[in-house]
């Protein structure tokens, strides 16, 4: 393929010209990348023998992920939606290509119903309850567990874009693993001023 | 805290969780900073405690350590962003006639936005880092302000 990582065809920091006395060797190699794409339902992973005998797995095509809700402290396996932001690229953004730093949505349905099994608390619930709605069926709750509950209600905090979020079933999370190396898309649900700022590129990039 | 963020990617410091619940709940705007001590005596500045600014090359509030070598040097350049150009002089021994020849060196220095303005005929004092770029290898850890008669590029100081 020829992509080298050598340094002797730049030049020196004082302009000079730097003499080529040898051929490329294999310890400069690169490899092209990955380009992972964003393909609802598909998973294609291909696996490299490295230098050193090790591997890298080159993910070709993703569709899911596990993502770390830092705040709660909890990481949940959950469907990519879409790519919604890229800091380096706007292109990577058009061709739905994840990489390192990509901000995409993804389905809250995972988190939501940790949330709920934990605080017994519907986030994204809409607020009005229709009358002639039949009630949920109340599940038995033992003694115990009502106390766990009402202990964690006392120090619950939540974002409130965060929570706003969960109104249309995505979540803003920015990847952090490297898919052509790990063959993952893993990342964290973006929180705090990182939310702000993303969600203002956004809706920047919607105008 | 606006202007901290000018790039297209949400700058903060790299190991620091700004989101715990903790913070969340108090509602202050201040953050958990990030810093350490270089070392071998250096002062942290100020700036670098209680400033804004994110920089992951600085050797305060960033992800470099500072070993190896210790240069000082004379800013000759200030013109790059967060990284200046020092010249080192030294004189090398002829020996066929027992004399001394000035010779000198530039050295491009990565500088934090911890110290503030820095000009052109300061004494600077830089340790010697990991490659930060092709060309930087040292990390600013102390500005001497100097005043300079003429031009900064034809002294010749040997310290």
């Amino acid at each position: 393929m020829g992509i080298s990582r050598d340094s002797r065809h730049k030049r020196r920091l004082t302009g000079g010209r730097m003499p080529i006395h040898k051929k490329k060797r294999a310890f400069e190699k690169g490899r092209q990348a990955a380009m992972t794409k964003l393909v609802s339902g598909e998973k294609r992973v291909r696996r490299l023998r490295v230098r050193g005998g090790n591997f890298k797995f080159r993910a070709l095509r993703l569709s899911d992920g596990n993502f770390s809700w830092a705040s709660e402290g909890v990481a949940k396996k959950a469907k990519i939606v879409e790519v919604v932001y890229h800091p380096s690229n706007n292109e990577l953004v058009r061709t739905k290509t994840l990489t390192r730093g990509a901000i995409v949505q993804v389905d809250a349905t995972p988190f939501k119903q940790w949330y709920l099994k934990k605080y017994n608390v519907d986030l994204g619930a809409k607020k009005t309850q229709k009358k002639d709605q039949p009630a949920q069926p109340e599940v038995k709750k033992s003694r115990s567990l009502q106390k766990k509950l009402e202990q964690r209600m006392k120090d619950r905090v939540i974002d409130n874009l965060v929570a706003e979020q969960f109104q249309n079933q995505r979540l803003l999370v920015r990847i952090t693993s490297r898919p052509g190396q790990s063959g993952r898309a893993d990342g964290y649900i973006l929180e705090g001023k990182e939310l702000e700022f993303y969600v203002k590129k956004v809706e920047q990039k919607k105008k | 805290m606006a202007d901290v963020q000018t790039q297209r990617a949400f700058q903060k410091q790299e190991g620091i969780f700004q989101n715990s619940k903790k913070l969340l709940a108090k509602k202050t705007s201040k953050g958990v900073r990030y810093w350490k001590e270089v070392g071998l005596g250096f002062k942290v500045p100020k700036d670098a405690v209680e400033g804004n600014y994110i920089d992951k090359k600085c050797p305060f509030t960033g992800n470099v350590s500072v070993r190896g070598a210790i240069l000082k040097g004379i800013v000759i350049s200030t013109k790059m962003t967060r990284t200046i150009i020092i010249r080192r002089d030294y004189l090398h021994y002829v020996a066929k006639y027992n004399r001394y020849e000035k010779r000198h060196r530039n050295v491009p220095v990565h500088i934090s936005p911890a110290f503030g303005p820095v000009n052109e005929g300061d004494i600077v004092v830089c340790g010697q880092c990991r490659p930060l770029s092709k060309t930087v290898r040292f990390n600013v850890l102390k500005v001497i302000p100097n005043e300079i008669i003429g031009n900064v590029r034809k002294q010749f100081v040997l310290f």
